[in-house]
């Protein structure tokens, strides 16, 4: 069960159920593009879900604050860590704010929308 | 002709028997090692003198973390930050919100640095500190890298006892 403002809207505000798998991490086979559940570097007790936009050793470009402004940064992912951003960018607590997280905080990889009905399928 | 049959038919039961019980054990043992604790080799030098270079079968458990029950002073196991197939031993230096000065290059200089751990982070050190690539080298960790807490040697049987 996810739920949250900040991957509109792919996912819904008030809560979807979604069916994830845990073998792609421990295989390696995460890219990006992929929507994970990782735990949160700031707070261990809590899972978030993100989409992961760049793996280690590649660049990424992003803007600093989207609803003030249009300065953009541009970071190396360091080894062994991956950047993760909410698809709202502008509701999302996410690698523009804590930085590149490492791999092995990913805790499984998202497949698709079982609940509601009405938007079953794949993300 | 019926008592051959009647005699394989007992064997084919005793023998499924037993192997149902030995399921049952491997998976308790499974659940075991994976979820509660496990003797696991450790080698390397940068936790000398410690825990020896050639290896140590140590006893790590992998409850203590998940309640939040890992403190300064504990050996903990992690997963690295820069290979996530790699696990590392090392030592909590500090917790977040507290203030951790280390020695930069230990064998080159005396220069210090004073860093704060963030929230949601822990600062991990080598008790070797010469020959550890540690939080000194790749920062504080998130909290939820860690994997186990280590708790005492079991072999070689003559260090037998707590670290």
């Amino acid at each position: 069960m996810v739920y949250g403002s900040s991957m509109m809207p792919t996912l819904n505000l008030v809560g979807d159920v979604v069916l994830s798998e845990y073998i792609s991490h421990r295989l390696g086979k995460v890219s990006p593009g992929d929507v994970v559940l990782i735990q949160s570097p700031e707070n261990p007790k809590k899972t978030l879900t993100k989409r992961i936009v760049a793996m280690e050793d590649e660049t990424v470009s992003f803007s600093v604050d989207p609803s003030d402004g249009d300065r953009s940064r541009t970071v190396v992912v360091p080894k062994g860590h991956v950047w993760i951003q909410g698809d709202n960018s502008y509701a999302s607590h996410d690698s523009r704010h804590f930085g590149p997280i490492p791999y092995g905080l990913i805790q499984g990889k998202v497949r698709c929308r079982v609940w509601p009905l009405a938007c079953a399928g794949s993300l | 002709m019926r008592l051959w049959f009647g005699k394989w038919t007992s064997i084919a039961k005793e023998s499924a028997n037993r192997a149902a019980i030995f399921a049952k054990f491997l998976c308790l043992l499974h659940v075991t090692n994976t979820y509660i604790f496990s003797p696991i080799l450790v080698y390397g030098p940068s936790m000398l003198p410690t825990l020896n270079l050639t290896g140590d079968v140590v006893l790590s458990e992998y409850i203590s973390h998940r309640l939040g029950k890992v403190g300064p002073g504990d050996v903990v196991l992690i997963q690295s930050p820069e290979n996530p197939r790699k696990i590392i031993t090392k030592r909590v230096v500090a917790m977040e919100g507290e203030v951790v000065s280390f020695l930069v290059d230990p064998s080159r200089s005396d220069r210090s640095r004073t860093v704060v751990v963030p929230k949601g982070h822990v600062w991990i050190q080598g008790d070797n500190i010469y020959a550890s690539n540690d939080s000194r080298n790749f920062g504080p960790i998130p909290y939820g890298l860690i994997q186990g807490k280590v708790c005492c040697r079991v072999w070689p049987v003559d260090c037998f006892g707590s670290l």
